[in-house]
């Protein structure tokens, strides 16, 4: 499921950005309300810590103020933020000690020489309803997702959770549309492996009972 | 026909209605006869679905939607 701006707020958008950059500082509030969730939601679900998120908000939406005039319009502006948003998030992380990082690789499916699936596949998905208010579900949820590697989860996080586009996923990251696809594809590969651990467990907990 | 591997390398294709309709057919007739292909898809889909639900939920707190707005605030003064 693909979300694009509407037209009209992406025109209502076009005249804001240039009201600020004539000047006018009541625009730029609107931009900033615009905006705020968005960048805090992207860079909360990158550094997971709310003092981070927090930073970088403040810091992308100073930004936005000090070089509006930088802005040439060759892209959409909610690229531009979220191109803003990545890079400041990442320059917080960096600055931060990494934890090692699993290889994706090792949770990719696994076939036999004939190319059938070689592990027992459950089928769970019944079960995701009555779990999603669970706090333990969420955070196996927020935990498998922090595993993902950088390059999968920016993908990910910008086109399954920020619903945009395939093409504008690629024109934030400057991939082509079937660089954006195979991403996306082997993070939800990633995840799904990640989560059949806890809801597999949850269903053979319910059938015990 | 079609083998597992096969099936779940064009599932994100299959999902976004990208397929042409012999492969649609092809890939549709391994999962009938595939239960664990259809496990699989039902848990992709899902995996999707729960993330985005899960992520989607972030909100700013009232405090740091304060502090956010007394520092633009004291910033556009300063220029």
């Amino acid at each position: 499921m693909s979300f694009s701006q509407p037209k009209k707020d992406k025109e209502i958008e076009e005249s804001l950005v240039r009201e600020f950059q004539g000047g006018n500082l009541k625009a730029y509030d609107k931009i900033a309300e615009i905006y705020q969730k968005k960048i805090y939601g992207l860079s909360f679900n990158l550094t997971r810590n709310q003092m981070d998120a927090q930073d970088v908000t403040q810091e992308v939406l100073l930004t936005l103020f000090r070089k509006i005039k930088m802005f040439q319009g060759k892209s959409a502006f909610s690229s531009w933020v979220y191109r803003i948003t990545l890079n400041t998030s990442y320059m917080k992380l960096r600055s931060k000690k990494k934890e090692p990082k699993i290889s994706i690789d090792e949770l990719m499916p696994s076939f036999n020489g004939a190319g059938f699936q070689q592990e027992k596949i459950q089928d769970w998905s019944e079960n995701t309803e009555s779990l999603m208010f669970n706090t333990e579900t969420r955070d196996v949820i927020n935990k498998a997702v922090d595993l993902l590697p950088e390059k999968e989860k920016v993908v990910f996080l910008l086109r399954d959770v920020e619903g945009l586009s395939t093409e504008k996923t690629g024109e934030i990251l400057d991939l082509t549309v079937p660089a954006v696809k195979s991403r996306l594809h082997r993070a939800r590969l990633f995840l799904r492996k990640k989560l059949s651990y806890y809801f597999e467990e949850f269903s053979s907990r319910k059938a015990e009972k | 026909m079609i083998c597992c591997k096969e099936c779940l390398d064009l599932l994100y294709d299959y999902l976004e209605g990208d397929l042409d309709q012999e492969t649609t057919k092809s890939l549709e007739e391994h999962f009938q006869d595939c239960p664990p292909c259809i496990s699989f898809l039902n848990t992709y889909k899902s995996t999707t679905k729960i993330c985005r639900n899960t992520l989607n939920q972030v909100e700013i707190p009232e405090a740091i939607r304060e502090t956010l707005l007394k520092v633009l605030k004291d910033h556009k003064v300063d220029n």
